[in-house]
């Protein structure tokens, strides 16, 4: 698991576009197979995703997320390491 | 021949056999796009033999030889064809299911207007536009126009524009036959091109069937179609409307620069024209049901 000290930023391996208050996401691929993975972020995952800057580490977005939504310790932080880990393909976490 | 002018969803494609190029013989799908004109968006010169891309190229992208059966996607090559870089120009090197034998490679770029392709394994004649490279060109036409190919049927009903967009098995065929039997005008059931031209957007199509002739409609409506028991509309807006569009394009993902062209191109698109989802009996009940939602 993420350790909350780990520093988190995009990966060049995917393109974003804001659409309103969502993001889409489309993965950079070699292979017209692997076609079919665009992505949608909802209103808490677009959130979540404008924090990854390369300076934030999990905690720090833990707590923007907490404050953002006055939401417990204990979902805020599932959330958080639910969404890095579904996107991890698209991040690097350090 | 050796030279002739292709219009092709507004493209003017000029192909010309080079000194050492084959007789050029367009199949016939083609043959209600030739068109007399001096001028040209892009110039194909043909060559006749085998082409060796630098050994240094890159491999960008690569698609594999997939035929469908009864709902089934089976893989039988793959490499069907490959697009490499090297330096400023693309190569895409491909063969061909219609003829074991022969092969092609394109030279080209999408700063220039002017491309080169050598077609190897044929004898002194060939169509220099035999699929898949058709697709290949007029796709890369899209991308240097900001355009967007998409798996869609297209119909003209009472100066109503209507595309219906799926993959193979959701019902492109057969809706675009329910409004031809209404006496809509079928722009085509299968693949479109969608452009805007002085701010108005335009669905194309392109000659996929020896029987396709040249047309366009505006577009009004985007409909992501699927079967279903009963007629049913849902719009779509935003990142999802975005994001389910795309899912139906036809796009190379392989460089950051074209994917952010191209989720601007389909972006501006979902903004200017409405989009839903159409789940859909299969008889003429949809388009009462549609008619009566626009």
């Amino acid at each position: 698991m993420d350790s909350l000290n780990s520093v988190v930023s995009r990966s060049p391996s995917v393109v974003t576009r804001k659409t309103g208050n969502e993001y889409v996401l489309v993965p950079v691929t070699d292979n017209i197979a692997d076609m079919t993975s665009v992505y949608t972020l909802n209103e808490t995952g677009t959130f979540i995703w404008e924090l990854i800057d390369g300076e934030k580490n999990i905690g720090d977005i833990i707590n923007a997320l907490i404050k953002e939504y006055d939401t417990d310790p204990d979902t805020a932080k599932e959330d958080v390491l639910s969404f890095i880990s579904k996107m991890k393909k698209y991040l690097v976490v350090k | 021949m050796l030279n002739y002018n292709l219009q092709i969803a507004g493209y003017n494609i000029r192909i010309e056999s080079d000194q050492d190029g084959p007789d050029l013989v367009p199949e016939e799908r083609f043959h209600k796009n030739i068109i007399r004109s001096a001028d040209y968006d892009v110039l194909i010169r043909v060559h006749h033999g085998h082409y060796i891309i630098p050994e240094e190229a890159e491999r960008l992208f690569v698609a594999p030889y997939i035929i469908e059966a009864k709902d089934m996607k089976i893989t039988t090559r793959d490499n069907f064809w490959s697009v490499y870089r090297y330096q400023s120009s693309l190569f895409i090197c491909t063969n061909f299911p219609a003829d074991k034998n022969k092969t092609a490679v394109l030279k080209f770029s999408l700063l220039m207007r002017e491309w080169d392709l050598w077609i190897d394994g044929t004898g002194n004649s060939s169509d220099p536009l035999e699929y898949p490279l058709d697709g290949l060109i007029l796709y890369y036409l899209t991308v240097i126009n900001g355009d967007i190919m998409i798996h869609a049927a297209g119909v003209n009903i009472a100066g109503q524009g209507f595309l219906f967009s799926g993959i193979s098995g959701k019902g492109k065929t057969t809706i675009a036959t329910i409004f031809g039997d209404s006496g809509a005008r079928i722009i085509h059931d299968d693949r479109l091109i969608i452009r805007n031209i002085n701010s108005d957007y335009y669905m194309f199509n392109t000659p996929v069937r020896r029987d396709d002739s040249p047309d366009k409609s505006h577009l009004h409506r985007i409909f992501l179609i699927e079967h279903a028991q009963v007629n049913k509309i849902s719009p779509l807006s935003g990142a999802k409307a975005v994001t389910n569009v795309i899912a139906n394009c036809i796009q190379h993902n392989y460089s950051s620069d074209m994917i952010a062209r191209f989720l601007g191109s389909v972006s501006i698109l979902c903004s200017a024209i409405p989009v839903a989802t159409l789940q859909f009996k299969p008889d003429r009940s949809v388009i009462d049901h549609l008619l009566e939602y626009v």
